[in-house]
């Protein structure tokens, strides 16, 4: 069922650890989206006459990713922000070629007995929504104020002037429809011309933007504590509010308006992130942001569509995606840019 | 036909969750399997309601063609949009009614890019934006059980 994986795994971190008579058991895919396999295993082995038991987790390309990312920058962002003393698991491995395991992959260690919300569920924080929303701005914000060029980040994809931040993720995201639509998507289409008449001002320096920064993207423990930021797969340089407008997408917030990502008050959620960050935010860029965040939301989705649709990628998120998750962000981007002409 | 294929696909998306996704391994699988269940439900929403949507944002399309065309002036487009605005749905196949939702939609698409260009023509914008707008809220799914 795990391809044989186990014995190939076993060799290879022997090997990268640099020890002998490592043994992997419990190897079992686990949910972690569509663009990456994702399985946790445990690695016992010998070292300076101790025996080490780690949780690890394997992060392997699928036949066909959703989006194509760059390994290497997910990998390095992983050890800058770990380095940097937010909650990031400890990156292990990084393997380019396919050699080791037929695809890339990499490894990194596991955050055990924590949760990861679904949109799906009605109620996902229970009693501690306040509590993690509050800190999920504040590491949000931590990100924002990193300086890219003191984590060894700022040779990034993404826009190098603050004035091509818009420009530049519009470019981007309208390629991939161009690439990947399967059928004509009016609203999108009217969404990148707004966009492209309507940019925001510039910010007042360039960021590490995560990318995809979102319920479903963290793990939280029992007592309400944020434990791991995962999926940095899309980091690049670009505008913080990039990754503002995308936490507070009504995708990821059930609450209505006022709230943000279903967990805390909107404006709360604005004001630790400017706390957290240094950053003050102009609440008119963040409108454009968050209406350029459906549109990559609905971008994203396109290709998740011609994934499941052409065979490739045949997971049941792909379908969601594809499907539910469009819809809801037509209707978002529709509701907005209507609102444009009362 | 009975049972009705929406209770085949609701009963179906039942047993997966309650039946057979506890029998599966703990983490992906049964998580693709809730999820694979949730697509049922979500599939069930869509037998009833496919055709409709289709019909009606088709003659949606073809009733803005037929009223904006008298006031854009780029003469091929006119032509293009009056034909689309004098055409028909011949299937009530969704395959039919989607080559046909295409179509008008490339045409819409090219209109709306058009109106933007103008100057003073908010209205026309506004009544596109009417109809993306009923197009999108029809579309949208329900979360099963909300």
């Amino acid at each position: 069922m795990n391809d044989g994986i186990t014995p190939r795994l076993q060799v290879y971190l022997a090997a990268k650890l640099g020890v002998r008579d490592l043994e992997i058991s419990n190897l079992a895919r686990i949910p972690g989206g569509a663009s990456r396999e994702t399985y946790r295993f445990r690695a016992r082995y010998a070292r300076d006459g101790n025996t080490v038991e780690r949780a690890l987790i394997l992060r392997r390309d699928p036949p066909a990713s959703l989006i194509e990312t760059e390994r290497a920058a997910e990998f390095r962002a992983y050890q800058a922000f770990h380095k940097l003393g937010l909650p990031v698991p400890e990156p292990i491995a990084l393997e380019l070629d396919g050699a080791a395991l037929d695809r890339p992959f990499f490894i990194m260690e596991e955050i055990e007995n924590c949760a990861v919300a679904s949109i799906l569920a009605p109620d996902p924080y229970g009693a501690h929504g306040e509590k993690i929303g509050e800190q999920f701005f504040r590491v949000l914000g931590r990100i924002a104020g990193a300086d890219p060029k003191a984590l060894g980040l700022a040779d990034f994809e993404g826009a190098r002037d603050p004035a091509q931040c818009w420009s530049h993720e519009i470019a981007r995201w309208e390629k991939v429809i161009e690439e990947d639509e399967r059928e004509p998507q009016p609203i999108v289409r009217a969404a990148i011309r707004w966009l492209k008449r309507h940019p925001p001002p510039p910010p007042r320096r360039i960021c590490i933007v995560h990318g995809d920064y979102r319920t479903g993207n963290f793990l939280f423990d029992g007592e309400g504590n944020i434990r791991a930021i995962l999926d940095w797969e899309m980091a690049h340089l670009g505008d913080p509010l990039e990754d503002l407008g995308w936490a507070l997408d009504p995708l990821w917030n059930r609450g209505g308006a006022d709230t943000a990502a279903g967990m805390l008050s909107r404006s709360r959620a604005v004001a630790i992130w400017e706390e957290a960050s240094g950053l003050k935010v102009d609440s008119a860029a963040l409108a454009r942001w968050e209406i350029f965040a459906s549109l990559k939301g609905a971008a994203i989705w396109i290709s998740a569509a011609r994934e499941y649709g052409e065979g490739r990628n045949t997971d049941p998120v792909n379908a969601f995606s594809g499907w539910y998750c469009l819809a809801f962000h037509n209707k978002v981007l529709a509701e907005r840019l209507a609102g444009e002409f009362p | 036909m009975k049972p009705e294929v929406n209770q085949i696909l609701d009963l179906s998306a039942q047993q997966l969750l309650g039946a057979l996704a506890p029998q599966l391994p703990s983490g992906y699988a049964q998580g693709a399997a809730a999820l694979t269940a949730f697509m049922l439900m979500l599939s069930s929403q869509e037998y009833e309601r496919a055709a409709e949507i289709r019909v009606v944002e088709n003659a949606d399309m073809r009733a803005l063609f037929a009223e904006l065309a008298p006031r854009v002036d780029d003469a091929a487009l006119k032509r293009k949009l009056q034909a689309a605005a004098a055409s028909r749905d011949g299937s009530l196949k969704i395959s039919a009614l989607d080559d046909a939702n295409h179509e008008l939609r490339r045409l819409l698409i090219a209109l709306h890019a058009h109106v933007e260009s103008l100057k003073d023509a908010r209205a026309m914008e506004k009544r596109i934006w009417e109809v993306l707008k009923a197009s999108a809220d029809r579309r949208l799914l329900k979360m099963p059980g909300a």
